[in-house]
């Protein structure tokens, strides 16, 4: 991985109890990477939280949105900064402490080793399964994804939702034009295998929220449901071209 | 209540609701025109329910309310295009978002490296003029 630029994205909500705790957990696995928070639109304390960890490392900036936009413009924003300074490789890292940075320097041996433009971490593959694997709801929703992009695609997938990523410098290029707006994961995913990226998984620890309160709940996951849904099957009828990028 | 009645009281209702929200600011008045134009409408077919019934006659419809099967129609294709515009906004709307921030933190970038060229130590992140907006 010498010479490859890298840069790893926090988007962060109101994270303001484990922003600080997921960021150190993160410098003492990566020490040479740059870091970029991008805080969207957060009402409790994150933007201070953040200001004060872009003091005091001099590798992290910090970048807010000014109003609260959600996931796919707050990791979007991420990829455009990202393309903007040359970045080979970003990795989205939540800032509520659910990704144990562990599992990145195997995400990024196999992004580089076989060329992936997108590489998720796992949780449901062995053998470093973590010791969480979410709740027993949303592993239901987890698995029917799964069979979803699995069979309209022909192509594996264990953990579609897992917002724990590495993008390659082509996943950086074309997410900067398209990303979709909200739970963009498993749409993502879908969006990259139909237009012929490259994409592969490797397994991932992940732990409970450190803090917070996680943006999906009763009623979102239904919505999340039929939202994704629709929206993979609308994919599925779109043409395979690359999106144009109007920015 | 008749139907005439209720017409006439929905048509009032969505009149004043128009007024109320364009007297806030929270509508513009050119998109009102259309939501005015339409609960007058109703206002007038609850008053003068003959209208719909001369209109369905020279439209040669069969019973006089298919005629306001069309009418239904119409507020779907506007309410469907309306939806569109909305979409086109907030993706406009992300756009200009996104690069709001990345401004920002370019001018953040650019007014630290100033600071320590003149020796003025750093600046804040987030402390830029344009973060108090």
């Amino acid at each position: 991985m010498a010479g490859e630029k890298i840069l790893v994205v926090i988007p962060a909500y109101n994270e303001e109890k484990s922003l600080r705790k997921s960021v150190e957990a993160l410098v003492s696995i990566l020490r040479t990477s740059d870091i970029l928070i991008v805080n969207d639109g957060s009402l409790d304390g994150t933007q201070q939280v953040a200001a004060s960890l872009a003091r005091e490392l001099p590798a992290l900036s910090l970048l807010s949105l000014p109003i609260n936009s959600g996931i796919g413009i707050t990791v979007q924003t991420g990829l455009l900064y990202a393309r903007s300074k040359g970045y080979d490789y970003v990795i989205q890292y939540d800032g509520d402490g659910q990704h144990d940075p562990v599992s990145i320097p195997a995400m990024l041996r196999k992004s580089v080793e076989e060329k992936l433009d997108l590489c998720v971490g796992s949780r449901f593959l062995k053998p470093q399964a973590g010791d969480f694997l979410s709740t027993g709801l949303r592993r239901v929703g987890i698995q029917f994804f799964s069979l979803l992009i699995s069979s309209m695609t022909g192509i594996r997938v264990t953990d579609p939702t897992s917002g724990f990523r590495v993008y390659g410098k082509r996943a950086i290029d074309l997410f900067s034009g398209y990303y979709p707006d909200d739970y963009p994961e498993p749409e993502a995913l879908f969006w990259c295998v139909r237009n012929g990226l490259r994409v592969g998984e490797v397994p991932a620890r992940m732990h409970e929220r450190a803090g917070g309160k996680s943006s999906i709940q009763f009623m979102g996951s239904i919505y999340y449901m039929i939202k994704v849904t629709v929206a993979i099957l609308v994919e599925k009828i779109r043409s395979r071209e690359m999106i144009k990028d109007d920015s | 209540m008749t139907a005439e009645k209720l017409m006439m009281l929905s048509g009032a209702i969505a009149f004043l609701f128009t007024l109320y929200w364009v007297r806030k600011r929270e509508m513009l008045e050119k998109l009102a025109i259309i939501w005015i134009v339409a609960s007058s409408f109703f206002l007038l077919l609850g008053l003068f329910p003959d209208i719909l019934k001369i209109f369905a006659l020279s439209a040669r419809l069969s019973f006089s309310t298919a005629a306001l099967f069309i009418f239904t129609g119409l507020m779907y294709i506007f309410a469907f295009f309306a939806s569109l515009a909305y979409s086109n906004l907030y993706r406009r709307n992300q756009r200009l978002t996104q690069k709001i921030a990345l401004l920002e933190l370019r001018q953040n970038e650019l007014e630290a490296k100033l600071s320590k060229k003149n020796g003025e130590g750093d600046v804040e992140p987030g402390q830029a003029p344009l973060a108090s907006l």
